[in-house]
Order: structure tokens, then C-alpha cells, then sequence
């Protein structure tokens, strides 16, 4: 499996007070430990289990994905801008990895 | 990080014979509903049928491995009355449980967009739990035509 590869669409700038819109994907099988290999085996399972947002490292927003988030899990969510700051993404593997993405927003 | 026990669609339909054999003890709690069954069984309570929780997702759709789902709920999103948490559930699946989203005041909105697999038609059903402790539920029938196999 290739490494799985964050990817963020966030607006880099906002008004105060206004909800912005982010696009988060991660390239990932989510493989759901119900398939079968080739040989009849049972894939273990191997999914993205949580996907958490924090602004400037407040929780503002997480997912618990199961089984049935499809490939490559993609989320649309949104998040009301009240100061300059970061905006930090991780995505919870099955195993104990983590995998990180970081936009910048400027609030005017 | 899932919350609660592993629902498997085996325990799902014995939920859903339980509701039944609860129906004929109680038959003044109304017609028994397999979806509210369920969602009582999963989240303890039984939640009540909104209109401020919106379910959207195609009737029919031709790929049930990457089906797209999008909600969306009613709030102000303060401190004082916002949505904790909608979860998702396709009764369905080998299992059942699909995702939750955790909202806060500060997501501004309550509003989700993603994709999922759904092994069969189905309906599916959306569960939100307000700040206020009540349940909402939404439910929306969706019919694949390739199985995508959770």
C-alpha cells in the first residue's frame, strides 16, 4: 500500500465570525477486515478509525469513521473562524499511525 | 476509536425481533419502527422522527462501494443549544455502524459531507444527540446497484 496521503482544501483567509467551509481527504483502502485474499484468508482490517481538526489546538471537530467510510475517506465540514491561527488535521490509523496535515488562516 | 460495542448485523436483527416481541407487550407504544428499534438499541434511547435533521442521499445510486451522503442539522450552534454528535447507521451492512461526527460551538455548523459503502438497499438513518440530551432521527432509503461490500 502506498503511504496514505493527506490532503486539505481550507480558505486561507476569513472574516471573524464567519463559518468556513474544509475539504479534507486522505488516500487510504480502508480495508474493513471482511474481504477475502486471493487464497480465501481474511484481509485484516486496516481502516482510518478517527479523523480530529483543532484550531489553534482546540477540538473543533472529529470523526469516529467505521468500516463502512468508503476509500479514500473524504469529509466536508465546517468551522467558525475567530482568531489568526492554525488549523491542525490527523487521521488515525488501525496500528497506532497517525498522519498530519496544517493550513494557516488568517482571520481579518 | 469506536464508541460501544461492535454491532453486527446479527445483533442488529435481534434488536429488531426484541422491538417486535416488545411490541406485543406493550402494544400502546404504537406501531413498532425497525429503525428506531435499533437506534435504541445502539445509543440507549429511542430518538424522535425531525425535520431538523436532513438525511440526503441519492434514491438510487449505481456504486455501493462510494455512495455520497451528506447531513445537515438545524442549530444555532452556541454553547447553550448545539449538536453534539450524528451518527450514522446502514442496518443492512455486515456492520452497521457507519461513522459519527462530533460537532462544538465553534464548527459554526452542523453540516457534513462524505462518502460510504452500503452492501445492499437499505434504509439509512442518522441519529443526532443535542446539547440538550434529546435524540433526533432521520431516515432516507437508498437502493445500490452494484453491492459495495463493507
Amino acid at each position: 500500500m502506498a503511504a496514505p496521503e493527506p490532503r486539505v482544501r481550507a480558505p486561507s483567509t476569513a472574516a471573524k465570525g464567519e463559518i468556513i467551509e474544509i475539504k479534507a481527504l486522505i488516500t487510504h483502502p480502508m480495508e474493513s477486515g471482511l474481504r477475502r485474499d486471493g487464497a480465501g484468508k481474511l484481509m485484516p482490517r486496516k481502516i482510518i478509525n478517527t479523523f480530529s481538526c483543532r484550531y489553534n489546538g482546540e477540538l473543533v471537530f472529529s470523526v469516529d469513521l467505521h468500516e463502512a467510510v468508503a476509500a479514500n475517506p473524504y469529509l466536508e465540514f465546517y468551522v467558525r473562524a475567530e482568531e489568526s491561527g492554525t488549523l491542525e488535521f490527523a487521521w488515525h490509523e488501525d496500528g497506532g499511525a497517525v498522519y498530519t496535515a496544517r493550513e494557516t488562516l488568517t482571520v481579518t | 476509536m469506536s464508541i460501544g460495542p461492535r454491532v453486527t448485523r446479527r445483533t442488529a436483527l435481534r434488536a429488531a425481533a426484541l422491538a417486535g416481541l416488545a411490541f406485543v407487550v406493550r402494544p400502546a407504544s404504537g406501531a413498532p419502527d425497525p429503525e428506531i428499534a435499533l437506534a435504541e438499541q445502539l445509543f440507549g434511547r429511542a430518538p424522535v422522527p425531525s425535520d431538523r435533521l436532513r438525511l440526503d442521499m441519492p434514491a438510487v445510486f449505481p456504486n455501493g462501494y462510494t455512495v455520497p451522503l451528506a447531513l445537515d442539522v438545524d442549530s444555532p450552534m452556541t454553547d447553550a443549544d448545539h449538536v453534539r454528535i450524528v451518527h450514522v447507521v446502514a442496518p443492512r451492512n455486515p456492520l452497521v455502524r457507519v461513522a459519527s461526527f462530533h460537532f462544538t460551538p465553534r464548527s459554526g455548523r452542523a453540516r457534513i459531507s462524505t462518502r460510504i459503502r452500503l452492501a445492499e438497499p437499505q434504509n439509512v438513518i442518522a441519529v443526532a444527540e443535542m446539547s440538550d440530551g434529546s435524540l433526533l432521527l432521520a431516515k432516507t432509503r437508498v437502493e445500490v446497484e452494484i453491492n459495495g461490500c463493507a
